[in-house]
């Protein structure tokens, strides 16, 4: 008994010495906090993020800064700062990192409304840390625009402050999935991590299966950091289904591709989210990547274009000499939600939270990152999604047909023939 | 039939890689009391070790357990001198505090040097081969056969060698150790360098597998600690049985539940954890006691 009471003793203890070290304040990273205008006479907006610099987000979490940055080097160095009437406002962006947990997450959103004063909120990512960080510029009637969570649950609250420049996680699977069934695909099976935004997708996926023909033989849900998914693919290998479909994040998908090869479990196509359209993926799964289809926010192949940033190719070549890397769509639109509160800034000409929020709410704008136009209820309904394949180590458009670069490879071959 | 032969297969894989996982954290534990919560870091980073022999020098992660092995030994006696030696037989809150400084100090150091992009170690031979019906995973099988390699002679080592024996003693009784002219923090230095040495493979072997980044350690922390509690401490006998135990319950549980299967699978490590401490607290096999009650 003893030893029961010990060792429980020293979980218990364990456990209080994470959480005290996940309740001690985290320092603020890239920009320093600061509330006051400054020295020269410069007017300023304060913009703040609490957005993943580690965490089971890190690798999207970058993508997500990387863009905001992008857009604040912009505004700031080559555009001039913001127009608010006759003025021009300089921005400056206070970032901290949410460590990839919900109640940091809001934790430092009450943060920067309530100690660092800022006039706009911009989203984390992940319509996870979304959930819970939209739900505090809310309580304190703040605007946050977003880029970086999709699922259907963060529009359903009816909440007046929360606008989303990305297409909402429903329509993820949508162009794939009529792709694969004109292709001559009869059924379907869909596995998706138990979190808002691949359990919206997974609904949406469903949806769109009924209206295109598609019978679902089997959905499987995993939890958060799941490290292995055999027993998910060996019980879909039984049910020998034409279409895969994986909701969930990167590692998620690397998992997939793995396990499916390693259990020769052969379906016809294999319809990944996040993973297969960040070229990362290719670079570390190699070849067996190939055929693999991914629903894609943006690429810099699309037809889009703006007075700012120029066409998507433009956009995607700025990005590129700025940071290194070529963009992800989870950066483009994390630059396209800072262009969308910019643009509404300048349309209501004031930094007033009730003009800026009917500004937005009347939006209605062509972006590099594409169409942008908000419902009543803060999502983007005017973008299409579109679907890309992995063909021969490269990341190529193929729906919606009107922004297509390459014919989709159907059916994909089984593994021990490729 | 198929599926169920399937299962127990996959089952008994998977538990073959937690059982050498393990080894390393329960060794520790039942050597010098120490909780090592930066298990998975290290874990982790005998991934990133592999990873980068493979990306540099087309090193297969297997092969590289050859050069793997020594320096994490390294490694670990090394750290063991310098930090763990000061804590080993103070309060336990000691170790937990400075563990726990270590894996996030070290899972930081591997975010600012590789960045958090995912990474993975693409073998040309990770497919499969069928035989009698079962599927199994080349890659999976040769960890198994490798795991168990290693349990064998780590065993060995305990049972038969000099060394081996002055470390069992000093698990046993440090005091009698002591007597009997064990210098302790030598067999300190030298068990966590081979727990350290053993627990980096482990994340080697994983490393075709798995997606490799810096916060992928936490889990399999918590992992290690069911299964210790399962198979009890320092017991290789032990951690086998625990891994087995851990890995066909969870391949079991996700292939016969629908829908949720995968999410139950997981939390049946807890759910093991709980039933184990309240039915049979010392373990399933003698335990999680220390064998001498003075050495707590």
């Amino acid at each position: 008994m003893r030893h029961i009471l010990k060792f429980v003793s020293l979980l218990l203890v364990a456990s209080l010495v994470l959480t005290a070290c996940a309740l001690a304040p985290p320092a603020p990273v890239d920009e320093p906090a600061a509330a006051a205008p400054s020295a020269d006479g410069e007017k300023i907006i304060y913009l703040g993020a609490a957005v993943s610099e580690t965490g089971r987000f890190s690798r999207e979490g970058k993508d997500t800064r990387q863009g905001y940055g992008l857009w604040l080097d912009w505004v700031n160095n080559e555009y001039g700062g913001i127009k608010v009437g006759d003025d021009r406002y300089k921005v400056e962006l206070i970032m901290y990192d949410d460590e990839g947990d919900p109640d940091t997450a809001a934790r430092l959103v009450e943060k920067l409304i309530n100690e660092d004063r800022v006039d706009f909120l911009l989203g984390p990512y992940s319509s996870f840390l979304t959930q819970s960080a939209s739900a505090i510029a809310e309580k304190y009637g703040k605007i946050m625009i977003e880029g970086n969570g999709a699922a259907q649950p963060l529009f359903e609250r009816g909440f007046q402050n929360l606008f989303a420049v990305l297409t909402p996680a429903l329509n993820y699977t949508r162009s794939a999935l009529q792709l694969l069934s004109e292709r001559g695909a009869k059924t379907v099976v869909i596995a998706y991590e138990d979190t808002a935004f691949p359990t919206s997708v997974a609904d949406g996926a469903q949806q769109w299966a009924a209206e295109f023909g598609l019978e679902v033989l089997g959905v499987e849900t995993y939890p958060v950091n799941v490290a292995d998914v055999s027993g998910i693919m060996s019980k879909f290998k039984e049910l020998e289904p034409d279409i895969f479909v994986g909701g969930g994040h990167f590692n998620d998908a690397v998992l997939f591709i793995r396990a499916a090869k390693e259990l020769d479990f052969n379906p016809k196509a294999m319809v990944i989210t996040v993973g297969p359209s960040n070229p990362k993926l290719i670079e570390e799964v190699g070849a067996d990547t190939e055929y693999v289809i991914g629903p894609t926010q943006w690429e810099a192949s699309m037809s889009y274009a703006d007075g700012y940033f120029g066409t998507a190719a433009e956009y995607a070549a700025r990005y590129e000499d700025f940071w290194g890397e070529p963009p992800t769509y989870q950066a483009a639109e994390s630059t396209a939600t800072a262009l969308a509160l910019h643009i509404a800034i300048e349309e209501a000409a004031s930094l007033d939270t009730d003009a800026v929020r009917t500004a937005l709410r009347n939006l209605d704008v062509v972006t590099f990152y594409g169409p942008i136009n908000f419902d009543e209820k803060g999502r983007n309904a005017a973008k299409p999604m579109g679907a890309i394949q992995i063909q021969n180590g490269e990341i190529l458009v193929v729906a919606p047909t009107n922004a297509a670069v390459a014919e989709l490879n159907y059916p994909a071959p089984p593994w021990k023939d490729r | 039939m198929d599926q169920l032969l399937q299962a127990l297969v996959s089952g008994i894989l998977l538990g073959g890689f937690y059982a050498v996982m393990v080894l390393g954290f329960s060794v520790i534990w039942g050597v010098m009391g120490v909780i090592n919560l930066a298990h998975g870091e290290f874990l982790m980073i005998g991934a990133y070790m592999a990873w980068g022999l493979f990306r540099l020098f087309g090193m297969d992660p297997f092969a590289s357990l050859v050069l793997i092995l020594p320096l994490m030994f390294l490694v670990g006696y090394l750290l063991q001198i310098v930090l763990i030696n000061r804590i080993v037989e103070r309060p336990h809150l000691m170790t937990l505090l400075v563990t726990f400084g270590v894996s996030i100090a070290l899972a930081n150091l591997f975010k600012i040097q590789f960045t958090s992009d995912p990474r993975n170690v693409a073998v040309a031979y990770n497919g499969s081969v069928q035989l009698a019906g079962v599927t199994f995973p080349i890659v999976k099988t040769i960890i198994f056969g490798a795991a168990m390699l290693i349990m064998v002679c780590l065993h060995l080592f305990l049972q038969r060698t000099r060394l081996g024996k002055s470390i069992r003693a000093a698990a046993q009784n440090k005091t009698a150790a002591r007597i009997v002219g064990v210098d302790i923090n030598r067999v300190y230095a030298i068990t966590a360098g081979i727990c350290i040495a053993l627990t980096a493979a482990a994340g080697a072997m994983l490393s075709p597998t798995q997606a490799i980044f810096p916060f992928m350690g936490p889990p399999f922390t918590l992992k290690a600690v069911t299964i210790t509690a399962l198979g009890g401490l320092g017991r290789i006998p032990g951690a086998l049985m625990g891994g087995m135990v851990l890995g066909v319950t969870e391949i079991f549980v996700s292939t016969y539940v629908p829908g949720i299967g995968t999410n139950l699978g997981v939390a049946t490590s807890f759910v093991l954890l709980v039933l184990i401490l309240v039915v049979r607290p010392q373990g399933l096999m003698g335990g999680l006691r220390p064998i001498d009650a003075e050495a707590e």
